[in-house]
C-alpha cells in the first residue's frame, strides 16, 4: 500500500516537471521575438510569480487569486508596449515607473487580502446552517441503523 | 417400498392391506431364534393357512433374499407369500414381517442336542434331498443362498411327513444362526455375523450335514463344544465328525463324502448331484487332511503340526506372535518343517514390509503381519483380525448388527482403515473377479471412514454395506425406514413426537440419505458439516427440500414447522431487518403448507441474498459518510474545511473575474 502511494507521488511530480519545463522552455524561445513584454510582466507579475512558487498543498488557489488581480493592475501597461513602442527602451521606462508598479503590486496585495479575507466570511454563513443539517443527518443515521442493524455501522464505532 | 398398513380389529396387524397377522395367535413351533411366528390371514383367500415371522428389532434381515423369493414356489421351500413393514402393537413401532405358507407336519429337529425320528436311508432321497435339492435349484436361478439349512429350520410339509422343506433364510443375516456343525470349516471360523451369503457349495455343504443328521435322528456331536468341533473337522474331515462309525449304503455315503468335502474345490456342485440323482456313478471322494509337519511348532505352551491349527492359534494369542514372526522361527518351521516354500517366502516378505515401518505406526504394522501371516498360513479362512473374525462379504452384515446393537464396532472400523481386506484379496492364490470389485467398494468405505464428517463416518459405511439396514436414528428407528421413500414420512412424525427439539437431520439420517439417494447430495452434506450454524441449518433444509423434490412428496407440515423453528440464523443472515421481519412472517405459511422446496426458496435465494447484500454495502458507505459528516460538524472540522474551501475557490473566481474584465475594457478601448 505504501509502495503504491510512493510511486503515485512520484508519477504525479514526474508529470508536473516536463509541463514546467515545456513552460520554461517556451518563454525562452519568446526571448527574442518579445522580450519587452517579458520583462514588463516578469516584473509586474512577481507577487504572482512568488505566489505560485512559493504556495503548497492540493487546492492552490492563493496564486490565482493574486495574479489575477496582479495582471488586471499591469494590463494598462501591457496594452501601452503592445500597442505604442514594443522595445526594450519602453519597457525599461515601464518597469521603472513607480506608479505601474503601485498599482500592479497594490492590486496583487489586494487578491491577496481577497484570498485571506473571504473564507471566515463564508465560514461564519456555513456555521449557521450546519446545526441543522447535523440533525438531519442524525436522523439518516438511525433509519439506516433501525432497517440494517447495528452491522451498518464501521467496526469501530460497533466497539 | 411404502408401507401403508392399518391394524385390523382385535390388535391385528395387517401387512399391505391384505395380510392380517395376529399377535395373541403366536405360533412357537415355527419360531426361529430371532423371528417370532404368529398366524396370519389372508383376507382374500381365507383357506390359505399363513403364519407370519416377525424380525425381531435390530436383526438385520435379508430383504434382497425376500424381494427375490416371494412367489418362489418349490417342494423344498416354504412359499414366501408376502413381506414388508407393517405396525405392531406388541412393540408399539414398525417391524419387518414375512408371511410364509405354514408347513403343517411339524420341525424336523426340536433343537440341535435332542433326538428324533431318524429318516430311513431308502426314503431319505424322496423326502429330503429330492425336495430340499429342488429348492436349492430355485435358489440358485434367484441368485440367492439360503445359509440357513439344518435339521432345526427344516419342517415336515405334510401331516405324513414325507416331505422335507427349508425354513426361513431371510429375517437373519446369512447363516446367523447356523450351528458350527453344519457350517463349514472356513465357515465356522468365523463369527455368526460375518459369515456372509457365501456361495452355493457352503449350502450344499449343509445339506450334506443336514442328511447326515437325519440319517441318524441325533446329533453326533451333540456333546461336544465348537471349539472341539472345527479342530476335528480340520484334523479328520467334516465326514469323519459328521457321520463317524454309522453304516450307510454306498449310495448314500457317497452322496454325505461328496457333500462334505472340506475342499470347496473338489466339493460337489447342484450338477454333481443331480448326477447323482439320476443314477449315475461318480467317483469317489478321498478324504484330504491337513499337511503335517515334520517337527510341532511351540506356540503358547502346545505344539501344533498343522498350519491351520497353528493360524486359529495365532488369533487367539495376538499380542504373542509378532515375536515369533520377527525373529524368524515362523518361517524357518514353514520352510523347513512344513516344507511349503512359497508360504515360507510369504511371510518372510511380510516381515520385511513390517520391520521396515517407521517407529510410530509399529503397532499397526505388526498387527496387520499377523493378520497377514494368518492368511498365508490358512488362504481359505475367513478374514482374521484381532477379534474379527468374517468373511469379506460378511463384515458388512457384521458391522449393521454391531451398530444396531450399540457394541463395539472399533476393531471393524479398524480393519477397514488398515485395509486388511485388501491384504485378504492379496494373498489369494487365484484371481477372483468378485474380489477385485469387493476391493474397490473397501476403498470407497475407507474413504468414507477417513472422512469422518456428517454424512460420512462408520454410519455411512455401515448403509453402503447393507441395502436392508433400515435408519437408525432415533428420530426414525420406530418407523423402519427401509426406502428412502418413507425417511421424509417418518420425520414428519417425528416431529411431533420430539416436539421440534434437535435437529431432524442426525449422523445416521444424513449417512442413509447418503447411501440410499439416487442423485448427489455430497454438496449439501459438506455445507451440513460445517461449523457455521447457519450454513449447516440451510444444507439441512436443502438435502431434505431435494428430497420431497426429487420423491414428489408433499403434505410434511409438522417437518417443514420444526424445520422453519430451526432457521433463526438463516433469517438473520439477511441484514435487511424489514426482510427479515418478511421472512418470519412467510415461514410459518409456508409450512402450513408442508412445502420444504418453497422454504428453500425463499431462505437461500442468490438474488434476494445479491439484492439484501449490495443493499448492505451500500447503506454502510452512507452510513459511514453520514456518520463522518457529522463527525466533522460537532467537531466544527466541516465548516472549516468547507468554508474555507469554498471561500478560496470564490475568491480566485472573483480575480479572474475582475481581470477579465478589466483587461477586455481596457483591450475594448484601445482598439475602438
Amino acid at each position: 500500500m505504501a509502495k503504491g502511494k510512493k510511486k503515485e507521488g512520484t508519477a504525479k511530480r514526474s508529470s508536473g516537471g516536463p509541463n514546467r519545463i515545456l513552460v520554461f522552455l517556451t518563454l525562452v524561445a519568446l526571448v527574442p521575438f518579445s522580450l519587452p513584454t517579458l520583462l514588463v510582466m516578469f516584473v509586474g507579475l512577481l507577487p504572482a510569480i512568488v505566489a505560485a512558487f512559493v504556495e503548497r498543498g492540493s487546492n492552490r488557489y492563493a496564486w490565482i487569486c493574486i495574479g489575477g488581480l496582479n495582471f488586471a493592475g499591469l494590463s494598462p501597461w501591457l496594452l501601452s508596449l503592445w500597442f505604442g513602442h514594443h522595445t526594450l527602451d519602453f519597457a525599461f521606462e515601464q518597469v521603472t515607473s513607480v506608479k505601474m508598479l503601485l498599482v500592479a503590486y497594490g492590486a496583487a496585495a489586494v487578491g491577496s487580502a481577497l484570498y485571506m479575507g473571504l473564507p471566515p466570511v463564508v465560514n461564519a454563513f456555513m456555521m449557521a446552517t450546519s446545526q441543522h443539517r447535523a440533525v438531519g443527518l442524525q436522523a439518516d443515521l438511525r433509519k439506516l441503523e433501525e432497517k440494517w442493524g447495528e452491522a451498518v455501522k464501521t467496526p469501530d464505532e460497533r466497539l | 417400498m411404502a408401507s401403508e398398513q392399518k391394524n385390523g380389529a382385535d390388535g391385528a396387524a395387517v401387512l399391505r392391506d391384505r395380510y392380517v397377522v395376529y399377535p395373541g395367535k403366536p405360533l412357537p413351533d415355527l419360531a426361529s431364534p430371532n423371528a417370532e411366528a404368529f398366524h396370519a390371514e389372508d383376507r382374500r383367500d381365507a383357506k390359505k393357512v399363513l403364519f407370519a415371522l416377525i424380525v425381531r428389532p435390530g436383526i438385520l434381515a435379508r430383504t434382497d433374499s425376500m424381494r427375490a423369493l416371494k412367489g418362489s414356489d418349490s417342494p423344498g421351500l416354504m412359499t414366501l407369500v408376502e413381506w414388508g413393514t407393517m405396525d405392531w402393537p406388541p412393540l408399539q413401532r414398525k417391524v419387518m414381517a414375512v408371511v410364509y405358507e405354514r408347513p403343517t407336519g411339524g420341525r424336523v429337529m426340536a433343537t440341535m442336542t435332542s433326538d428324533f425320528k431318524a429318516v430311513d436311508e431308502a426314503d431319505l432321497v424322496r423326502k429330503a434331498i429330492n425336495p430340499l435339492f429342488a429348492a436349492l435349484r430355485v435358489l440358485r436361478s434367484h441368485n440367492v443362498t439360503h445359509r440357513a439349512i439344518r435339521p432345526t429350520n427344516m419342517f415336515w410339509a405334510t401331516p405324513e411327513k414325507d416331505r422335507v422343506v427349508l425354513g426361513d433364510c431371510t429375517t437373519i443375516p446369512p447363516a446367523y444362526e447356523q450351528p458350527l456343525l453344519v457350517e463349514t470349516i472356513e465357515s465356522g471360523m468365523c463369527q455368526p455375523t460375518g459369515r456372509g451369503p457365501g456361495v452355493y457349495a457352503d449350502d450344499i455343504y449343509s445339506l450334506g450335514a443336514s442328511m447326515a443328521l437325519l440319517l441318524q435322528g441325533r446329533n453326533p456331536a451333540g456333546h461336544l463344544d465348537d471349539d472341539t468341533i472345527l479342530r476335528r473337522k480340520i484334523l479328520q474331515g467334516s465326514v469323519a465328525v459328521l457321520i463317524g462309525e454309522e453304516r450307510l449304503s454306498l449310495q448314500t455315503s457317497e452322496f454325505l463324502r461328496g457333500t462334505l468335502c472340506d475342499d470347496p474345490h473338489e466339493r460337489w456342485t447342484t450338477e454333481s448331484i443331480e448326477l447323482w440323482l439320476s443314477g449315475r456313478r461318480l467317483s469317489p471322494l478321498l478324504a484330504k487332511f491337513e499337511k503335517r509337519a515334520a517337527r510341532g511348532m511351540p506356540f503358547n505352551g502346545k505344539e501344533y503340526l498343522t498350519a491351520r491349527e497353528l493360524a486359529i492359534a495365532f488369533v487367539r494369542n495376538w499380542d504373542a506372535v509378532p515375536q515369533l514372526v520377527l525373529d524368524g522361527r515362523l518361517e524357518l518351521w514353514v520352510r523347513r518343517s512344513l516344507d511349503v516354500k512359497e508360504k515360507a517366502e510369504a511371510i518372510a516378505a511380510i516381515t520385511r514390509d513390517a520391520v521396515m515401518t517407521v517407529n510410530e505406526k509399529r503397532g499397526a504394522a505388526f498387527d496387520i503381519m499377523v493378520a497377514k501371516v494368518c492368511m498365508v498360513l490358512d488362504s481359505r479362512a475367513p478374514i482374521r483380525y484381532k477379534s474379527l473374525a468374517a468373511m469379506p462379504d460378511g463384515i458388512g452384515a457384521m458391522l449393521g448388527m454391531a451398530v444396531a446393537a450399540g457394541t463395539e464396532v472399533r476393531i471393524i472400523a479398524e480393519s477397514l482403515m488398515r485395509e486388511i481386506p485388501k491384504a485378504y484379496f492379496q494373498t489369494r492364490e487365484t484371481y477372483n473377479p468378485d474380489n477385485s470389485m469387493l476391493d474397490a467398494i473397501f476403498r470407497d468405505l475407507k474413504l468414507w471412514l477417513e472422512k469422518g464428517s456428517i454424512g460420512s463416518g462408520i454410519e455411512r459405511v455401515v448403509y453402503e454395506m447393507n441395502d436392508a439396514m433400515p435408519c437408525l436414528s432415533p428420530l426414525t428407528l420406530d418407523d423402519y425406514v427401509l426406502d428412502i421413500r418413507d425417511l421424509l414420512p417418518a420425520l414428519d412424525a417425528a416431529a411431533i413426537k420430539v416436539g421440534g427439539k434437535g435437529w431432524p437431520v442426525d449422523r445416521h439420517v444424513a449417512a442413509f440419505i447418503a447411501a440410499r439417494a439416487k442423485f448427489d447430495v455430497e454438496r449439501q452434506l459438506f455445507d451440513l458439516s460445517q461449523p457455521n450454524s447457519e450454513r449447516s441449518a440451510m444444507a439441512m433444509l436443502n438435502i431434505l427440500a431435494v428430497l420431497q423434490w426429487r420423491l414428489g412428496q408433499g403434505g410434511l407440515q409438522g417437518l417443514a414447522t420444526w424445520l422453519g423453528s430451526l432457521m433463526k440464523p438463516v433469517i438473520n443472515t439477511f441484514h435487511d431487518r424489514e426482510k427479515r421481519t418478511a421472512l418470519e412472517k412467510d415461514i410459518p405459511r409456508i409450512a402450513r403448507d408442508g412445502n420444504l422446496v418453497e422454504l428453500s426458496r425463499v431462505l437461500d435465494s442468490p438474488e434476494e441474498k445479491a439484492v439484501d447484500s449490495q443493499g448492505f454495502q451500500e447503506a454502510r458507505a452512507q452510513w459511514a459518510e453520514a456518520r463522518r459528516e457529522v463527525r466533522d460538524i460537532e467537531e466544527g472540522h466541516a465548516n472549516n474545511r468547507k468554508a474555507i474551501h469554498f471561500a478560496q475557490r470564490l475568491a480566485a473566481l472573483v480575480s479572474m473575474t475582475i481581470c477579465l474584465v478589466t483587461f477586455s475594457l481596457l483591450l475594448l478601448a484601445r482598439l475602438f
